[in-house]
């Protein structure tokens, strides 16, 4: 990847491939995996962005469908490991926001669905119902009883 | 009164340190380790499967009265072994204090010699096994009579006309020379093709981390 690529396609859009990855991981070093590997996989498919959408947008889909890669990989790695071996660390979130509250925020939403992470990520980014719907690949009728829903177990898990 | 959760990402965000990217580092020359590492793993269980196979079909063949079958097809994969033997060893001595591209040009130089190797020896070594396998089958006694003889008997009393070659009726040795013909000139095929189920994901893998470095070094 060049460093000009970098600098000035995918920088600018760090914001959003932090904030998405941060939701998919517990440590720092998967966090930073899975970060290289999003801006890997968005300079390898860059030939792929047709405009057809906005080049934020294409950075939304992409990283969310590598998170979600990378976490069913994990996930089926965790299947094989037995799990009294499991270390501790992965349980637990190593890294904090200055901010309590986005640290407890994130907790929530770490403990929702995979795709509920996405969908609530994206209502939070302001991304419109269509947006959502398009990046997720669901029905826009769905999106706003969905997003109603996981804010309200949101809120739950945050006053727990 | 409690932050809404919208709030709450809002402010939390504010400050830029909360969105400070990691370095992109490290990145290729940890997955070409995890590529050559991984391949080396699938290498040595590979040859252990071929030095254990080559053991077990000693008894196998014993027991199923095709020892003649068995003791070239041991010692067919004893050879092989060892010449995998070798090639581990080279590709143990492969430099890892070079650059991530360097280091996987290097053991993809290795891959490519392995594959020349492999389709070179396999011109040779699927006729051996074909004629293994035959002369495994041909000596198989049963009640006192070699299943070849029967073989032969049967033809003969069936085509009584037919040339025969000392004592092989020529219509047995022509398609079983055309056999030797065939996988001689496809063994090569056939080996590029067995690797290729065997390590064709881990050497796409190879092939693309490749082009990206070549991609970057323009």
């Amino acid at each position: 990847m060049s460093s000009d690529f970098y600098t000035t396609q995918i920088l600018p859009y760090a914001a959003i491939i932090i904030k998405i990855c941060r939701a998919y991981t517990d440590t720092q070093e998967d966090f930073e995996d899975y970060y290289q590997e999003v801006c890997l996989q968005i300079w390898r498919s860059k030939d792929n962005f047709k405009e057809q959408s906005a080049w934020s947008t294409w950075i939304y889909r992409l990283s969310l469908n590598v998170c979600l890669t990378f976490l069913k990989k994990k996930k089926n790695n965790k299947q094989n490991t037995p799990s009294d071996l499991l270390p501790d660390e992965v349980l637990v979130d190593s890294r904090a926001f200055d901010d309590e509250s986005l640290n407890q925020l994130y907790g929530a939403i770490r403990q929702l669905s995979e795709i509920d992470r996405g969908v609530i990520l994206l209502y939070l980014e302001e991304k419109s119902y269509q947006e959502i719907a398009d990046i997720i690949g669901t029905n826009t009728n769905n999106i706003g009883v969905r997003i109603t829903r996981i804010k309200e177990r949101l809120k739950k898990k945050l006053s727990n | 009164m409690e932050k809404s959760i919208e709030t709450i990402w809002k402010e939390g965000f504010i400050k830029n340190d909360a969105l400070v990217a990691p370095k992109l580092n490290d990145l290729y020359n940890q997955k070409s380790i995890d590529i050559v590492e991984k391949f080396k793993y699938m290498y040595k269980i590979n040859r252990i499967a071929i030095v254990a196979f080559a053991i077990l079909i000693i008894p196998l063949s014993y027991a199923t009265k095709m020892i003649y079958m068995g003791i070239p097809m041991s010692l067919l994969f004893i050879a092989v072994s060892f010449i995998a033997q070798k090639l581990s060893k080279q590709l143990d001595i492969i430099n890892k204090n070079t650059s991530s591209y360097e280091y996987l040009s290097t053991f993809d130089t290795w891959v490519k010699n392995m594959v020349s190797l492999n389709s070179k020896l396999s011109t040779f070594m699927y006729p051996y096994i074909f004629i293994a396998i035959a002369l495994g089958f041909w000596f198989i006694d049963i009640e006192g009579t070699l299943l070849g003889d029967r073989l032969i008997n049967g033809f003969v009393s069936e085509f009584p006309s037919t040339y025969l070659v000392n004592g092989f009726p020529i219509l047995l040795l022509i398609p079983f020379f055309l056999a030797i013909c065939i996988l001689a000139f496809f063994g090569g095929k056939i080996g590029k093709w067995d690797i290729n189920l065997v390590y064709g994901g881990i050497l796409n893998k190879l092939e693309d981390l490749l082009s990206d470095m070549e991609e970057l070094r323009k």
